[in-house]
């Protein structure tokens, strides 16, 4: 029950465009799908990403993050690991294990700071690794950077960049 | 007869009777001798007479007494052999008197004695002394002129001897019962001594302490050290000012271990020494040219000394030295039997001290094994388990019985991976374990392992730090834990903020308002953290001080739920059920912190809604706080972790107020503190009771 009262969240999230004025030279409004149990860092982030132009999507647990990553294809996905049931390393293992999800990048929005958490989260494909507290005003402009660097074929350099211990 | 004769006859025979008056009433043989040499000589009208015995050996003859013959004489005549060709050693040898007339006949029968005694020379009587047929000695009577001796005198003089030699027999006896009783009475002494403690050092030097001046003038103990060393462990003589003399010498000139004489030889041999008389050139020798040494020699006037050894069980443990000085007799075989004795006892009574000690200190290592927390394997050098106390049969999961005998490998499979990363070390290094991970009985442990390498083997210690590392690790986990706990509540003010004072972008009044309560809420889920990770290591410190008063607990259930109802989801009811319970004594304010931990857990735990009672009732002289959910339960293997410090019940999900892990061990505490229990009954999927048990107040 409460699982469907998710996913009108995320549609209801999903309407809440920003002034649209950070549209990407493809046209088209960047996707990103927000997985996280805590309502105020959902909050914190589709307001700033819809500042940013940015169309996003909700899921307040790992397993309608999963089946909105299936269905909705977002273009990346900012995921918390520590949630119920189905937490965010499960949902990062799952969405690069199928053939329809594993391009979507991934970037870690979490409270885990370790560094074994880094290596771990790099290891499960992440393209970026955010450690909370973090600030929600650059956030557009971090995902916005994360993707221009994917399309320059840097990827890889993304994923290391996680446990070289770069911090945005 | 004529009257003459008569009356000397009669005189002669009254002689006799008084003689034989003084002889019984002498006790010891120098009475015997005292009363032969004056009176019996007197009686024989003699001018000079001696007393000699044979001695122990039967091949010498020994002076007992000598009177009225000029001392250059008696000095020379002190000791002579059976063999010897003169008057007393042949009467000694056949038992029939010897009447000599003159010196001339002296002379023409002893021509070896022509030049002795010239002046004293003349008529000369020797009589054998013997009792009961068996000679022991004889008495000779010297003349001073030259006598035909009539029948009737020769029958006087062995009369005379016959008093005599049954007077001297039965002294000598008396005193050598005297002196057995008092060789007797002394062992058993010194037996009572030996016996008496087991402090034996001390024993020895209160041996020593008996034996002077009973036994001896010195009386000297030495040891054999552990490492073979002598070791003077007593010195005894009756003048304390000369024990200490004693010791200065002994510091001045150390005993030779190699000496062919004396204690290091009986040390070396296991053999007494005993020399009756110290030959002077011994003396010398030991001597050389230290004139200190001679002139303390000389002052101690050792005359006499034996060396026994302290033996038990075929072991020289030690020696027992007497020495005869300025006052003790020459020593004599009894005197060695009784040295050998006293020795022979003594040296039992070290040993078995020396044996109870070791036993003592053996069956106290083995109590110290048997109790010690650590686990202890000894394997000889082959590997075979020599000793596995309890705790390694605890730690490892196989008895005693199992593993004695065994290559550890066998008892242990386990045991390479256990201790292949264990530098053994040498006795003595301080012991670095290295703590490594077996599964031992199917279960994970952490084990610390020590090694120790020494001749006989290995000696490892292991101690089981599964629960120090599990505690170690929880609290590692809480820290983590906390600051995940933290950080998000963090990032949702910080965010808040920071997005409230864009200036690029028109929030809508809605998104406005969330972030502004969003501040509030977090703040206070922060200050909730913060002051329950504060309380916690109060709790442990046991610095959060309680103030019992009487307080009812309806009023405050009735006050917690006042509260709760201010920020209730919709889906939950709450309501109180109290009857009019008693009095409680209570911290007010603690009991209303655990009551409303417990109804934010009860709807946390509730997130399909549902209804949550709180019901206060008298119980048994105690009263009852119960708080019903509906919510999802605890598993039944949870229950009883969930009021551990740090424990979550599935980390990964517990969110939300109070989520450090620390309510339910905050609340159980605080209860204990006013005297209650607090417990938990719950069914999965059905719902919990959390029960605050508090006793009415007396």
């Amino acid at each position: 029950m409460w699982r469907c009262e998710a996913r009108d969240r995320a549609r209801s999230g999903s309407l809440a465009h920003g002034s649209g004025w950070a549209v990407p030279a493809s046209g088209t409004a960047r996707r990103v799908l927000v997985i996280d149990d805590e309502r105020s860092i959902r909050l914190l982030c589709r307001v700033n990403l819809a500042a940013s132009g940015m169309e996003v999507l909700e899921a307040e647990d790992g397993r309608t993050g999963l089946d909105l990553a299936r269905n909705e294809r977002p273009d990346l996905v900012l995921l918390d690991v520590m949630m119920p049931d189905v937490d965010g390393w499960t949902v990062a293992r799952e969405l690069a294990e199928s053939v329809e999800t594993r391009e979507i990048p991934v970037v870690f929005l979490t409270a885990r700071a370790d560094a074994a958490d880094k290596r771990l989260g790099e290891q499960l494909g992440g393209v970026g690794y955010l450690v909370k507290p973090f600030d929600p005003v650059s956030i557009g402009d971090y995902v916005e950077d994360v993707l221009s660097r994917i399309e320059r074929g840097e990827r890889d350099q993304l994923r290391r960049e996680i446990s070289s211990g770069r911090e945005r | 007869m004529t009257t003459v004769e008569s009356s000397e006859a009669a005189d002669r025979a009254r002689r006799l009777q008084r003689v034989a008056e003084l002889l019984a009433e002498a006790v010891t043989p120098e009475q015997v001798l005292d009363a032969i040499l004056t009176e019996g000589v007197r009686a024989a009208e003699a001018r000079a007479g001696s007393i000699g015995v044979l001695s122990d050996d039967g091949e010498r003859i020994e002076m007992l007494a000598q009177i009225g013959y000029r001392p250059e004489v008696m000095r020379d005549w002190l000791e002579f052999r059976l063999d010897a060709p003169t008057p007393m050693s042949d009467v000694i040898r056949t038992g029939e008197p010897l009447f000599i007339s003159s010196v001339q006949e002296r002379n023409r029968l002893y021509p070896s004695l022509a030049d002795v005694g010239q002046e004293d020379g003349h008529a000369l009587v020797v009589v054998p002394l013997a009792v009961e047929g068996r000679v022991f000695g004889g008495m000779s009577l010297s003349f001073d002129h030259d006598i035909e001796f009539e029948p009737e005198r020769r029958e006087m003089k062995v009369a005379l001897a016959r008093q005599a030699a049954q007077a001297l027999a039965r002294s000598r006896l008396f005193a050598a019962e005297q002196a057995m009783r008092e060789r007797m009475t002394f062992l058993a002494e010194a037996s009572q001594l030996l016996g008496s403690s087991l402090d034996y050092n001390r024993t020895l030097r209160r041996l020593a302490q008996l034996c002077v001046p009973q036994l001896a003038d010195w009386c000297a103990i030495d040891m054999v050290g552990p490492d073979g060393e002598i070791e003077r462990l007593a010195v005894a003589h009756e003048d304390p000012e000369k024990v200490k003399w004693a010791y200065e010498l002994q510091d001045r000139y150390p005993p030779d271990p190699d000496a062919p004489r004396g204690v290091p030889q009986v040390l070396r041999s296991g053999e007494p020494d005993f020399l009756p008389t110290i030959p002077e050139e011994l003396l010398e020798e030991a001597i050389g040219d230290d004139h200190e040494l001679r002139r303390i020699v000389d002052e101690l006037g050792l005359k006499s000394s034996i060396a026994v050894p302290l033996i038990a069980r075929g072991r020289t443990l030690g020696a027992l030295s007497l020495i005869a000085a300025e006052r003790h007799a020459i020593f004599t075989n009894a005197d060695l039997e009784l040295a050998i004795e006293v020795a022979r006892r003594a040296a039992v009574a070290v040993d078995n001290a020396r044996l109870y000690r070791e036993a003592e200190r053996g069956a106290n290592a083995a109590r110290a094994l048997a109790y010690v927390a650590d686990g202890v394997v000894l394997l000889d050098r082959d590997g075979t388990v020599q000793h596995w106390n309890p705790a390694a049969a605890a730690i490892t999961g196989v008895s005693e019985d199992e593993a004695l005998g065994r290559p550890v490998g066998e008892v242990v499979p386990a045991w390479d991976s256990l201790t292949t990363h264990v530098t053994l070390l040498a006795p003595g290094s301080a012991p670095r374990p290295v703590t490594v991970p077996i599964v031992l009985g199917g279960h994970e442990r952490w084990v610390a392992v020590a090694g120790v390498k020494f001749g006989g083997g290995t000696v490892y210690a292991l101690q089981d730090v599964t629960e120090e590392r599990a505690l170690e690790k929880t609290r590692s986990d809480f820290v983590a834990t906390a600051s995940h706990e933290l950080r998000t509540p963090l990032a949702a003010v910080y965010g808040a903020v920071r997005t409230l004072r864009r200036d690029d972008v028109q929030l809508s009044e809605l998104d406005r308002a969330q972030f502004l309560e969003m501040i509030e809420s977090e703040a206070t889920r922060l200050a909730k953290i913060v002051d329950q990770i504060l309380l916690a290591g109060q709790l442990d410190a046991e610095a959060v001080e309680l103030e019992l008063t009487e307080c009812n607990p309806a009023d405050v259930a009735a006050g917690v739920i006042e509260s709760a109802e201010t920020h209730l989801p919709d889906s939950i009811s709450l309501s109180l059920d109290a009857e009019e319970p008693p009095q409680i004594a209570c911290d007010p304010n603690k009991l209303r912190q655990v009551l409303v931990n417990l109804v934010d857990n009860a709807v946390k735990y509730s997130p399909g809604g549902g209804e949550v009672v709180l019901r206060v009732r008298g119980d048994n002289g105690n009263c009852r706080i119960d708080v019903l959910d509906e919510g999802l339960g605890i598993p039944s293997g949870e229950q009883s972790r969930i009021f551990e410090k740090f424990y979550r019940l599935d980390p990964q999900q517990t969110h939300g107020v109070g989520g450090s892990g620390l309510g339910l061990y905050i609340c159980r505490e605080l209860v204990e503190r006013m005297d209650g229990r607090l417990t938990v009954e719950s069914e999965l999927g059905k719902g919990s009771r959390f029960s605050v048990v508090l006793p009415v107040r007396a």
